[in-house]
């Protein structure tokens, strides 16, 4: 029933019990010859002493001792066993002995046991390995850089009392558009070309899909769902109707951030962003505010980043194209419209919103030539993060 | 929209008492984005002459032009254009000038170059290689009164900002408007150009018609008599190209030019052009036709207006006139349009007429956004004026038809709301003087409301709020302090889903695989290659309408396709990948948006363990598959991943399994179908996993701790005999169910198939750990244990004991 012996089962005496018997066997037979005595103990033990001192490794020294003290077939084991066959006047002497004899066999075995373990410790640390041998090869999963930074945004914004939330990437046209002040044939449409979606199960005119082209959207759905105070961010994928290059894709992520209250202002949008740049790219960094236009802020502004390439300082930087700032992302007050739309009073509540590229910042983050590398996944340049 | 604003122009209608680098990085940080500045250096270019042209030798299409540029200096360019002639005035670059390649637009410095034998010295440049236009079609004829042999720059030299508009600000699209804002940036004196009186006289021979009032808001035409057709001032010219147009003749550079200066375009006609009268702004009829300016025969869809006259349509309204009523040489009367057009409409049309974005129409693109149709008599009398000047035209009467004029907005706004959006004060003096600076009037302070009235051409302003930004963006948004924002916090949502979908993440990682994220934009030709028959896989996906490129085109409704094309562009350089993303698939609903439901997906295909002094590699196999799924689900404890589904489409039908319920799969994976394997150019030995995230959430077990076991564990061994088609599953329940709470562990140590076992036959073997919660088990307890799980398999399973 048993095939293999399992490695760990302590169970040592039947590894060597074979031996071990032999040697009890030719001890027993002596023994019929005439009666044991204290003499023949000192003999045994004065040979288990010599056995022992000649054992060269921890094998042979674990042989030895099952071939004297072995609970079964040991020879002193044996000769205890004898005890019983003599006659009580030679007992108690007997015994003496057996135990005199254990006691001198232990303290061999314990004494030649210190010997090679230290022998043993000596002959490992006179070992000498290369260590520039490469190790054994290990395959080590990575994020991509998109999920590391949408990740790094959320837990920034997450320390100010942003909660992360997210929607839908297909989108209506009114929660795209309408909702955020920009009705269809609004000249800011051109600001956002716009992919279409035609579903397979039948268009409704009514309710015409797109591909979200920023995710402001989500603005709205959470001020529907949502009474102030209200502090959430919210990453994802954005579409545009976009010829693709090196800066500009026509897939891509944002992370839009929204708060609402009843005393928000844009110096608090300033610091949240200043904030932000600091835990991005260090204590030493800057925003700076320009006016802007977006249909659904007022005022608005652009936000740029101090370049943390440059520092400001290198006419030809290819990150801040040499005027220190880089533009990273669009931002402003909550358009009392917009606020009226999902049912909030403007003259109680205000807010900001604010709205940025996942790539381009992970671009800046990295140093990354060309935006188009995120999505090739070529994991030579993903393995480089 | 990006204007080009030349620095004379600009200082004619304003002090700039700063540099051009000062001026434009003022405008930049008050909303005005300055995209840079054009300097002409034109360095080795001069006004040339062509003295003669002659036909290249061995090329029908080439010709030989000799230019002089001044002191006697001559060369021969080799050039393709047609439309040069001798005594023609152009520009000529030497060998060494700078140039932008008329392609590409590329930076280049001009060698001597060899045309078919020719070598030719130089060239004569087109609007592009000048980096003044768009247009390579010929080379750019410039007025004939410039000096032969100037340089360039000194002849058309100019500094010109570059500058971006955001579409709220109509009023910024003329030059007048930008000296607006750096009258106010600036504090200097802002001076508008002259205008003539048009007095109240109806022309003769000449009306207006508004049929469609919502579409045309007003219109006006001015008669003007005597005109006398030739070309434009050297000045106005020089300026035009300097702005980005191109001079044509007095007249029509006229209404460019106030186009360009106050952003309102207008239009010339021949009056012998236009029959019974009059003007009227009217929807085309159907199946209408006009063939426009530019030479193309348009037909007009429905809901486009235009500009007709008793008979026929003229001109397309806002976008482009047509070429039978254009100004011609022997032109004497000009019927002068200057209209005002609803531009959502204008919009719509441009775009189905293709003319909208830079290289359509230069109206059209203007009347897209919210000109104000005050601006209606005063471009007029702007022209007027000019053309009295330029054109010898007499004004001979006007009409200006404004059936709904646009109420002047007065804004109220009480002051405080200044310090509660901005979180800053600004001074009430300073917001005043910042208003009027920008031509907003009669603003004033009552009772701390203040109140003010923008100027005509602001459409813009409507709202408490767009006072607000017009006070802070003129007074600097670097006065706004950056403040950590107070008062209450929300309370946060849980996102359970998403944290799983991230944990998932995360122990797909911790198992090395490599995350991608790639277009979720997919070829739908992708879809039809995941199954041997191109049967899908999936529902038919969202389309878009308008896709950039075809392989963009449809909404994945699976990721499997995204992951094998991973993979497969990965193979060209390495020996093995391993590799997931987690992503939404777009499955569509009815009448609704589609379920975006994310799922991941996961590829391992060549190379798991690379060749190494420590040991030989080893491809990746099924095995791999399974422990990265086992392992993620175990790591998330997700219980039961549901039954076993029939087939697995696109997989291989024997190494495969989709588990789930009826309606919806949790978990596919398996080896490819080598035939798929093949379609993507992967490996045969390519595996896939998709798992609904969702789904997997819905079936994490709540954590059952263990506390460490306080007796010892026994260990038993066992090798069963069984029927080739009994699943080890079935070895392992059935172990479990006889050992009940004393089995630990089962864990397989050998499968083996041989003559040992006979045909139709597979032996295991099989290592339990037994223990018990209440004390050591002593042999006899493990005895008993061993042979009531013997006898279930035996029993259950029929199998037998290997001794």
């Amino acid at each position: 029933m048993v095939p293999r012996r399992p490695a760990f089962v302590p169970d040592g005496e039947r590894a060597f019990d074979l031996f071990g018997r032999f040697a009890g066997e030719a001890h027993i037979r002596k023994g019929k010859d005439r009666m044991a005595g204290p003499q023949d103990l000192n003999a045994l033990a004065d040979r288990a002493v010599a056995d022992i001192a000649a054992c060269a490794d921890d094998a042979a020294l674990e042989a030895a001792r099952i071939r004297y003290l072995g609970r079964k077939d040991g020879e002193v084991t044996q000769a205890t066993k004898q005890i019983a066959t003599l006659p009580a006047k030679d007992k108690p002497a007997y015994g003496a002995a057996v135990n005199e004899a254990k006691a001198r066999i232990e303290a061999a075995l314990r004494s030649r046991n210190a010997a090679l373990h230290g022998a043993s410790i000596d002959s490992t640390l006179r070992e000498r390995e290369d260590l520039t041998l490469p190790g054994r090869p290990v395959r080590i999963g990575r994020l991509h850089p998109v999920t590391a930074t949408i990740r790094e945004v959320s837990r920034i914004f997450g320390t100010m009392g942003f909660e992360t939330i997210e929607g839908p990437e297909i989108e209506t046209d009114y929660y795209n558009f309408e909702a955020l002040n920009i009705p269809p044939g609004h000249p800011a449409r051109e600001k956002w070309d716009t992919l279409w979606v035609s579903n397979p199960l039948g268009d409704d005119p009514k309710l015409p899909l797109l591909g979200r082209t920023h995710t402001s959207p989500m603005q709205v759905r959470v001020m529907e769902k949502r009474q102030p105070p209200i502090r959430v961010v919210i990453p994802g994928r954005c579409y545009r109707y976009e010829a693709t290059d090196a800066i500009h894709e026509s897939i891509l992520h944002q992370y839009e951030g929204l708060a609402i209250d009843e005393k928000l202002t844009m110096a608090d949008l300033k610091g949240v962003l200043y904030s932000f740049a600091r835990q991005v790219f260090g204590s030493k960094s800057n925003v700076r505010f320009r006016p802007d236009y977006f249909p659904f802020t007022e005022p608005s502004a652009e936000i740029a980043f101090s370049c943390v390439i440059c520092d400001g300082k290198d006419p030809h930087c290819h990150t801040c194209g040499g005027d220190g700032w880089i533009e990273a992302a669009g931002c402003g007050m909550v358009h009392p419209d917009v606020l009226r739309r999902v049912g909030y009073d403007p003259d109680r509540y205000q807010g900001f919103a604010f709205g940025g590229g996942i790539e381009r910042l992970a671009m800046v983050i990295s140093g990354t030539p060309d935006i188009r590398l995120f999505a090739q996944n070529d994991l030579r340049f993903l393995e480089s993060f | 929209m990006l204007i080009r604003v030349p620095l004379s122009w600009l200082r004619e209608c304003v002090d700039v008492t700063v540099s051009a680098d000062d001026l434009a990085h003022r405008l930049h940080m008050a909303g005005t984005e300055s995209k840079g500045i054009e300097r002409r250096a034109w360095d080795k270019i001069w006004v040339g002459r062509i003295a003669e042209l002659a036909k290249h030798p061995d090329a029908d299409k080439l010709q030989l032009a000799t230019v002089e540029y001044g002191e006697g200096r001559r060369k021969t360019v080799v050039t393709g254009a047609t439309n040069l002639k001798v005594g023609a005035i152009v520009a000529y670059g030497e060998v060494g000038a700078e140039y932008l390649e008329g392609h590409t637009g590329e930076r280049m410095v001009m060698k001597p170059k060899d045309m078919r034998g020719i070598k030719s010295e130089g060239m004569v440049m087109s609007e592009k290689e000048l980096g003044i236009g768009e247009d390579h079609d010929g080379i750019l004829l410039l007025d004939p009164k410039l000096p032969v042999g100037a340089p360039l720059s000194e002849a058309l030299g100019e500094t010109v900002l570059l500058l971006e508009l955001q579409p709220n600000r109509p009023d910024c699209l003329g030059i007048l408007g930008i000296a607006r804002e750096v009258s106010a940036l600036l504090e200097t004196q802002l001076r508008e150009p002259e205008r003539a009186d048009l007095g109240r006289q109806a022309p003769k021979a000449l009306d207006v018609r508004i049929e469609d009032a919502d579409a045309c808001r007003r219109f006006a035409v001015a008669r003007l008599d005597g005109v006398r057709i030739g070309p434009s001032p050297e000045w106005m010219q020089r300026r035009l190209v300097a702005a980005g147009m191109r001079p044509i003749s007095n007249v029509v550079d006229i209404t460019n030019y106030v186009m360009l200066e106050l952003g309102q375009p207008l239009h010339a006609y021949d009056l012998r052009d236009i029959r019974g009268g009059a003007l009227i702004a009217r929807q085309a009829r159907p199946g209408e036709r006009i063939r426009t300016l530019d030479g193309v025969d348009r037909s007009l869809p429905n809901g486009t207006l235009v500009i007709a006259d008793e008979e026929r349509a003229l001109g397309i309204a806002g976008i482009m006139g047509g070429e039978d009523s254009e100004i011609r040489g022997d032109t004497t009367t000009v019927a002068l349009e200057c209209a005002s057009f609803e531009p959502r409409g204008i919009g719509r049309t441009a775009t189905r007429l293709d003319m909208r974005g830079s290289s359509g129409s230069a109206a059209a693109r203007r009347f897209a956004w919210e000109l104000s149709p005050d601006l209606v008599p005063i471009a007029l009398a702007r022209a007027v004026a000019l053309l009295r000047d330029h054109a010898g035209a007499k004004l001979a009467g006007t009409v200006d038809r404004y059936p709904r004029p646009r109420p002047r907005t007065l804004v109220r706004m009480p002051y405080g709301l200044v310090r509660k959006v901005l979180g800053i004060d600004i001074a009430r003096d300073e917001a005043i003087h910042i208003l009027e600076r920008l031509g907003f009037s009669g603003c004033t302070i009552e009772r701390d409301i203040l109140l003010a009235q923008p100027p005509v051409e602001r459409t813009d302003i409507a709202i408490p709020h767009d006072l607000i930004e017009e006070i802070a963006r003129i007074a600097g948004y670097d006065r706004l302090p950056a403040r950590v924002p107070d008062g209450p916090l929300p309370l946060i949502e849980t996102h359970p889903l998403e944290e799983f979908r991230e944990r998932l993440r995360d122990a797909l990682l911790e198992l090395g695989l490599q995350e991608t994220v790639s277009y979720s934009l997919i070829d739908p030709q992708w879809l039809g290659r995941l199954t041997p028959d191109a049967t899908p896989i999936a529902p038919e996906p969202l389309r878009i309408q308008n896709p950039t490129t075809a392989s963009q085109s449809v909404a994945r409704p699976t990721l499997r396709a995204s992951v094998l094309d991973t993979a497969r562009r990965n193979l060209r350089h390495r020996g093995g990948v391993a590799l997931f993303e987690i992503a939404p698939v777009y499955l569509p609903r009815k009448a609704d948006l589609p379920d975006e439901r994310w799922t991941a997906a996961i590829v391992l295909a060549g190379s798991a363990q690379p060749d190494s002094w420590l040991g030989p590699g080893r491809d990746a196999d099924l095995w791999d598959l399974k422990s990265v799924v086992s392992g993620a689900l175990a790591k998330l404890r997700v219980g039961a991943v549901g039954e076993v589904q029939s087939g697995a489409p696109g997989l291989h039908p024997g190494r495969s399994e989709r588990r789930g319920s009826a309606d919806r799969d949790v978990m596919t994976w398996g080896q490819l179908d080598p035939r798929v394997a093949d379609l993507w150019e992967l490996p045969a030995a390519t595996f896939v996993a998709e798992l609904d995230v969702a789904s997997l959430h819905g079936r994490v077990a709540p954590p059952r701790v263990v506390a460490p076991p306080r007796y010892p564990a026994a260990m038993r061994d066992l090798a069963i005999v069984l029927d080739e088609p009994t699943a080890y599953a079935a070895v392992e329940e059935a172990i479990r169910a006889a050992g009940k709470a004393l089995v630990e562990s089962v864990s397989l140590l050998d499968v083996y198939r041989g003559p040992q076992v006979g045909p139709g036959k597979k032996s295991f073997a099989v290592r339990l750990v037994l223990r018990s919660s209440d004390g050591t088990l002593s042999e006899a307890d493990v005895d008993r244990a061993a042979r009531r799980i013997e006898g279930r398999l035996l029993h259950q399973l029929g199998a037998t004991l290997r001794t």
